[in-house]
Formats: structure tokens, C-alpha cells, sequence
């Protein structure tokens, strides 16, 4: 039932809902604006609404071979490397994580081991795991067994961010589906490999790809892991936060690479809006 | 005839056979199914006790020798004042953030909850804030709140407001701080309490309406009480986060300046990574998790006495 509003309270909420969104969305509007601007635009006071956009910041951020022909000097960036490990270590990070975890999710939805509601509880509780008590003997250890800075070395690791969420969205998303449906297949004989391979899977499918969406963004939020394990194998976090080190007048350049960070997660609220509420607040809401 | 019943005393024994086994295949296939996931994650678990053995030892990166010290490294820290300073900036950002973004995310949640045009339209909006990176969020507001020429400080202007300092300064870098975890996750609260109102009985609301009941008191005597348990929860979830937060602070200030929000995590990082001495940093983080599990379990039992009295 929706209740009748006088038109003026209409207004006034609707006003109110606009400012709110106005507040959340104007940064991001803010950030895209500096990345288009020229050095010196950014620079003046007042700041500037209307200007000229230009897209030499990216220029300078995926140009290794004309580093130095800008208006910035002669400064290096190479953006690529770091957005292409980022790219590697979330996707496998993902696969990994689906390859291992989707399996446990299943088992804890619908098979009867014992302790079973012990391991679902001890694999929730990675999901407030202090990180960085982790990470402080893993770095001896990585040095020692050779898997500082590498790719395999860095998406194990994540597996602690990305594991525990991919066995229970799976887990709830298994729940979900009707237990007959199996029943009955079972009973006509399908082996149990098979029931879950022909029937259970097609039918997790748009769970598991949200799911997927969700773990993805985790990974490519991830900042702490790439700062301590990894050096020319960093992720596009860490390498943001270099481009603050030369100083204020790097402001555009950092506001470019800002955006390039901010895009693929943008995409996935178009993609998927509904997965990643649900992701996003799974374990508070069910 | 003896021929039948000797085939059916042969056959049930069979079936029961031919059941069992596959009952404890299937079992196995559950085990083996789960065992990989298991494995991986008591690795961590197993590096987890080891940093907490190596509170226990004086550490320090290139040491050949490293010495059981026991308690020294916490006997040390705690004598000190840059130790209680790190405490006490953990527990007023948590408590500061996760106390703002309990309030304006059920005034958000209300907002959006009353279905006008533009809150259908803007809803994606809510997530934007929670699908960026934190360290994108942090250098983001790094370049906003520039106490030269930020925007931030542009806008102020325009209300008539002199320059702010934002986090360059140690008297408002705490509060910045805190601004910007609000903005970052005040939608993590709105979206779980928005969750919350929709749970809420149509007819109870309207009966109340009916028995006279204005639209403030129908909030709070009959909302407010039925979605306190998610507010809990939330609160809960961003409380452990946030005592864990390191990507804004380490983004923005790095602790700085002076040592105006250096926390526990950020001090953490700097003694075992900068300072190389593991055994310091890992008692910093210790403690940490340490003030992570008391509030966690604080928050739990005011969520399980709130949510007996709702019943």
C-alpha cells in the first residue's frame, strides 16, 4: 500500500533524495573533471567548472615511451604494469577461489559432514581476519620459500579475502534452489557427480556470476597485501600511491589514474546491481 | 518357492549393502569436495598464531638470532605514550565513524524507503561510495580536501567559511578522517536498514496509524525497535572493520600529521615495514585484534539483548 503525500511533501523528499545523491556522486563527477583538466586549470582559485577538456593526463599515465614530452617534465609512469597485474591476480584470485570454493559451499548446503556448522563458522570468521597480523609473517615466509612478488604467491593470499566470501554467497545462493528438483533426479538414477554437474550448476549459474562480480571487486579493492608482498607484481592500489609522491602538481595525473581504478567498478554496478547489494551486505542481511 | 525366498533373503542384505557403500562414498565425495577450501584457509590460520608467536619474540628484519622475549615486547609498548595515543586514535575513529554512519545511514535508509521518484531512480547511486576502492577513495578526497586550492575548501568559501586545514593539520586531521569513512560507508548502513524497513509488517504500521498514532511516534515505538537489530548488525560489521581500517588512513595521512591519527594498524605496518621490527609490529597488531574481539563481542550481546525484547 503507498500511502497519498500532499504534492509539496512530495517535493521536499524529492529534493532531499537529489542532495543526497549529489553528495555521494559529486566526488566521483569532481575527480573526472580534475583528470581532464591541464596543470595549470588545476592549480587556479576559484576552481574551474567549464574548460577544455584534454586527455594528456592518461597520455602521461600509459605513455612509457614519451615519458618526458609534458608539460610534467621528465616523469616516468608506467600505469600498465600495475593495471595489468591487477587484472591477472583478481581474475585468478576469482577462478581459484570459485575452483575450491563453490565445491565446500555446495557440500555445506546440502551434505551432512560432521562439524559441519563449526567449519561454516570458522570460514565466516576470515571475513574480519586482522589482516596485517597475517601479513607480518607471511613476509618472512614469502621471502624465504620464493613467493615474494609473484603472481602465484599473491593470489593465494588474496584467497584469504575472496575464499570465505565465495563459500557462503554459494552456500546461500545453493539454499535457494529447491531440493526436490535434485531429489527427483537422484531418483531417477542420475549419479550424484552428475546431478550436480547437469541440474544444481545451470541453475547456480547467475548466482555464481554475481558472486564472481562481487569477489573480483573485493580483489581489485585491495590495497595492504599488494603493499607488503609484492614489488613489480603490485596492484593498481599500490601503484596510486606513488603518483602522490612527487607533490601537489601531480594532482591531474593521480586524478586520471583515480578514474582508470574507478571504472571497472562502476561498470559492475551496471552489470550487476542486485548481486553486489547483496554481496556487499551479505552476513548482515540475508 | 525356495529358490524365490532365499533370492529375496539374498537380495535385502545386498540392497542394505549397496546403500551403505554409497552412502559413505557420497560422504567422501563431500570431504574431498570441501577439504581444499579447509586446507587453505588453516594456512592462514596457522600464519595468524604464528604472528602472534612472533609478538612473543624480539624479531627484527636480518637478525640471524631471534630470542623468546615473552611479554617484553607488550611490557615495552605499553610505556609508552605513542602506544596509548595509537589506542586511543583507534577507538575514537571507529567509534566517531561507526556512530555518524549508524544515524545518517537510517535517515538515508528513511529517505530512500519513502519511494519517491527520485530516490527509484538514484538507488544505484547508494552503492557507489562501497564499489570504489578505498585507496582510490582516500587519494580522491586527498586531492579535494588540498587546504591551497581543494574544492572542499572552494565550497566552504561559498557558505562564507574561512580555510580549513583538512588533514594537514593534527588538530582536524582526526575529524577528516572520519568525514571521509562517513561518506565511504554511511550507504553500508543505509542499504542494511533499508533491508530492514521492508522486513516491516504493512499492517502494523497501518494499525497504529489507525489507533491514532503520528507519523513521528509510529517511528519510534514501533519502527525504531523492529530494525535496532540491523542497525546492531551493521554497526557490528563496520565496527570490526573500521578498528581494522587501514587503506584511508594509510591513503591520506599516513598517521600524520604528527601523530595525530596514527592508529593501530598504521603504527603496525610502520614498526614491522619501515622500523623492520616484526616482533614490535606484530604485538601493535595483536592488540589490535585484541580490541577488535572485545567490541565485536560487546556489540553481539547488545544485538542478542535488543533482539530478545523484540522478540
Amino acid at each position: 500500500m503507498r500511502l497519498k503525500r500532499p504534492t509539496s511533501t512530495n517535493l521536499i523528499l524529492n529534493l532531499l533524495v537529489g542532495i543526497c545523491a549529489l553528495i555521494l556522486a559529486f566526488p566521483l563527477v569532481w575527480i573526472v573533471m580534475t583528470s581532464l583538466k591541464q596543470q595549470a586549470e588545476v592549480m587556479t582559485w576559484p576552481p574551474t567548472f567549464l574548460f577544455v577538456p584534454t586527455l594528456d593526463n592518461f597520455r602521461v599515465l600509459f605513455d612509457v615511451a614519451q615519458a618526458g614530452a609534458t608539460s610534467y617534465g621528465t616523469i616516468k609512469v608506467d600505469f600498465l604494469t600495475p593495471i595489468t597485474n591487477s587484472v591477472v591476480i583478481a581474475l585468478g584470485s576469482v577462478i581459484i577461489s570459485l575452483l575450491i570454493g563453490v565445491p565446500a559451499g555446495y557440500v555445506l548446503a546440502r551434505r551432512d559432514i560432521p562439524l559441519k556448522e563449526d567449519i561454516a563458522f570458522f570460514i565466516l570468521g576470515f571475513r574480519f581476519a586482522p589482516v596485517l597480523l597475517v601479513v607480518i609473517p607471511l613476509f618472512s615466509v614469502f621471502q624465504a620459500i620464493g613467493l615474494y612478488d609473484t603472481y602465484i604467491g599473491m593470489i593465494w593470499v588474496y584467497q584469504v579475502v575472496t575464499l570465505p566470501m565465495i563459500v557462503w554467497l554459494s552456500r546461500s545462493y545453493i539454499e535457494e534452489i529447491p531440493k526436490d528438483i535434485e531429489e527427483a533426479a537422484a531418483m531417477d538414477g542420475a549419479k550424484p557427480v552428475r546431478v550436480v554437474l547437469h541440474i544444481v550448476l545451470p541453475l547456480l549459474k547467475p548466482g555464481l556470476i554475481g558472486a564472481s562480480l562481487l569477489i573480483f571487486l573485493l580483489a581489485w579493492h585491495n590495497f595492504a597485501l599488494g603493499l607488503i608482498l609484492s614489488s613489480t607484481k603490485a596492484p593498481v592500489t599500490v601503484a596510486l600511491l606513488k603518483l602522490l609522491n612527487p607533490g601537489v602538481q601531480f594532482y591531474p595525473v593521480m586524478a586520471a589514474g583515480l578514474v582508470v581504478t574507478m571504472v571497472i567498478p562502476v561498470i559492475l554496478i551496471v552489470i550487476g546491481q542486485r548481486h553486489l547489494e547483496r554481496g556487499l551486505t551479505f552476513g548482515a542481511v540475508k | 518357492m525356495t529358490l524365490q525366498s532365499s533370492t529375496s533373503q539374498l537380495a535385502s542384505p545386498k540392497d542394505k549393502a549397496v546403500t551403505s557403500a554409497q552412502d559413505s562414498r557420497l560422504d567422501w565425495w563431500s570431504i574431498a569436495a570441501i577439504t581444499p577450501a579447509i586446507i587453505v584457509l588453516l594456512g592462514f590460520l596457522f600464519l595468524f598464531f604464528y604472528g602472534v608467536f612472533q609478538s612473543l619474540t624480539d624479531l627484527k628484519f636480518g637478525r640471524p638470532l631471534v630470542h623468546f622475549i615473552g611479554l617484553n615486547n607488550y611490557a615495552a609498548l605499553i610505556k609508552t605514550g605513542d602506544f596509548w595515543n595509537s589506542v586511543r586514535a583507534t577507538l575514537v575513529y571507529a567509534g566517531s565513524a561507526v556512530l555518524a554512519q549508524a544515524v545518517l545511514g537510517l535517515a538515508l535508509a528513511k529517505l530512500f524507503a519513502t519511494d519517491v521518484f527520485l530516490a527509484r531512480v538514484m538507488r544505484p547511486v547508494i552503492l557507489l561510495p562501497l564499489v570504489l576502492p578505498p585507496m582510490s577513495v582516500a587519494l580522491m578526497w586527498t586531492t579535494m580536501m588540498d587546504p591551497q586550492n581543494g574544492i572542499m575548501n572552494y565550497l566552504l568559501s561559498l557558505a562564507g567559511i574561512s580555510r580549513f586545514a583538512w588533514i594537514s593539520d593534527p588538530n582536524t586531521a582526526m575529524f577528516s578522517l572520519v568525514l571521509i569513512d562517513v561518506w565511504t560507508y554511511t550507504p553500508f548502513f543505509a542499504l542494511i536498514i533499508f533491508a530492514g524497513l521492508q522486513g516491516i509488517n504493512e499492517e502494523i504500521k497501518e494499525a497504529a496509524r489507525v489507533n491514532g498514532a503520528k507519523g513521528w511516534a509510529t517511528f519510534l515505538h514501533i519502527e525504531l525497535p523492529l530494525i535496532t537489530p540491523y542497525i546492531l548488525i551493521a554497526a557490528v560489521f563496520r565496527l570490526i572493520e573500521s578498528l581494522n581500517q587501514f587503506d584511508i588512513i594509510f591513503g591520506t595521512t599516513q598517521g600524520g600529521p604528527g601523530n595525530s591519527t596514527s592508529v593501530l594498524s598504521v603504527r603496525a605496518y610502520i614498526t614491522a615495514f619501515q622500523n623492520l621490527a616484526f616482533g614490535r609490529g606484530a604485538a601493535l597488531m595483536v592488540v589490535n585484534w585484541m580490541i577488535v574481539l572485545i567490541g565485536t563481542f560487546a556489540m553481539v550481546k547488545l544485538w542478542r539483548l535488543v533482539r530478545q525484547r523484540v522478540g
